[in-house]
């Protein structure tokens, strides 16, 4: 896992110096292309290959913020219909605190828990008096909420806030 | 029998309400969704077997119903009602 980490940091600064060689490389070759036609065809093929690098590098971008009235909203209308929308960019970054944060709000909103007894290690069944049926409410919830399915074996292991956020980083691959 | 077994009523209960959720029509959802809690929720202290399956078995049963007219239901669907479109509204103003 650790070494898992750290391609990704080594990719992510290899990206960073890759967008101003990118770039450089680019210009000469235009300027190139334009001083002597001989070498034409060759020419054009690096501009090609590099011209896709720069447009990654544009791309990743974030398109929203996490936001904590956005996730209210999104929870409090489950009742009723979700709505999975697929945003054609990179993913959110998540961390386990964030994902922490989720999970409690979604909890919290919740109509059949408390929510001053609600804790990240508080059992659902034993301490916050659910029943079996609201445990797979629950776990519904929280499978709308991050847009993925658990499946039966697993959300039975599911007892505690605790248990649902390493769940989630553990699918996510979130390890720090 | 495989119905008195706790897990499968449990996946019983879920599919169901996943199902119900795909509806596009909003009152046929909303009774599902209503109606699958609460006959749950009632019918959780039953102890007797053969009752059990029985209800099991009704379950089932409409599931498979719930499946065929979500997806029917769908094919001819109609504009969202009021009630839908009047929580968005009034988050906008």
């Amino acid at each position: 896992m650790a070494s898992l980490a750290g391609v990704r940091i080594l990719i992510r600064n290899t990206g960073k110096f890759r967008n101003p060689i990118s770039r450089t490389c680019l210009r000469s070759a235009v300027t190139q292309l334009q001083s002597n036609e001989r070498y034409f065809h060759c020419k054009r093929q690096s501009i090609v290959t590099l011209i896709p690098q720069e447009n990654i590098q544009s791309l990743r971008t974030y398109s929203t913020n996490p936001d904590t009235k956005k996730i209210e909203e999104r929870v409090l209308n489950v009742g009723t219909r979700v709505k999975q929308v697929r945003q054609y960019s990179i993913a959110e970054p998540m961390s386990l605190d964030l994902i922490r944060k989720r999970v409690l709000l979604v909890l919290n909103l919740y109509d059949k828990i408390d929510p001053q007894k609600l804790s990240l290690d508080s059992h659902f069944i034993n301490d916050l008096g659910l029943d079996s049926l609201d445990h797979i409410e629950v776990i519904m919830a929280i499978e709308d909420e991050f847009g993925f399915e658990i499946p039966d074996m697993d959300a039975e292991k599911l007892l505690r806030p605790t248990d649902i956020v390493r769940y989630v980083a553990d699918r996510q691959d979130v390890y720090e | 029998m495989m119905a008195s077994n706790r897990r499968a009523i449990l996946s019983l209960y879920r599919n169901l309400i996943r199902e119900s959720k795909k509806w596009n029509l909003y009152n046929y959802r909303m009774y599902a969704l209503r109606k699958i809690q609460h006959e749950f929720k009632q019918n959780k202290t039953i102890q007797d077997i053969e009752k059990i399956n029985e209800c099991y078995a009704k379950g089932r049963e409409n599931l498979e119903i719930i499946k065929r007219q979500a997806t029917i239901g769908n094919l001819y669907s109609t504009r969202p009602l009021i009630i839908e479109t009047v929580e968005n509204k009034a988050d906008s103003n």
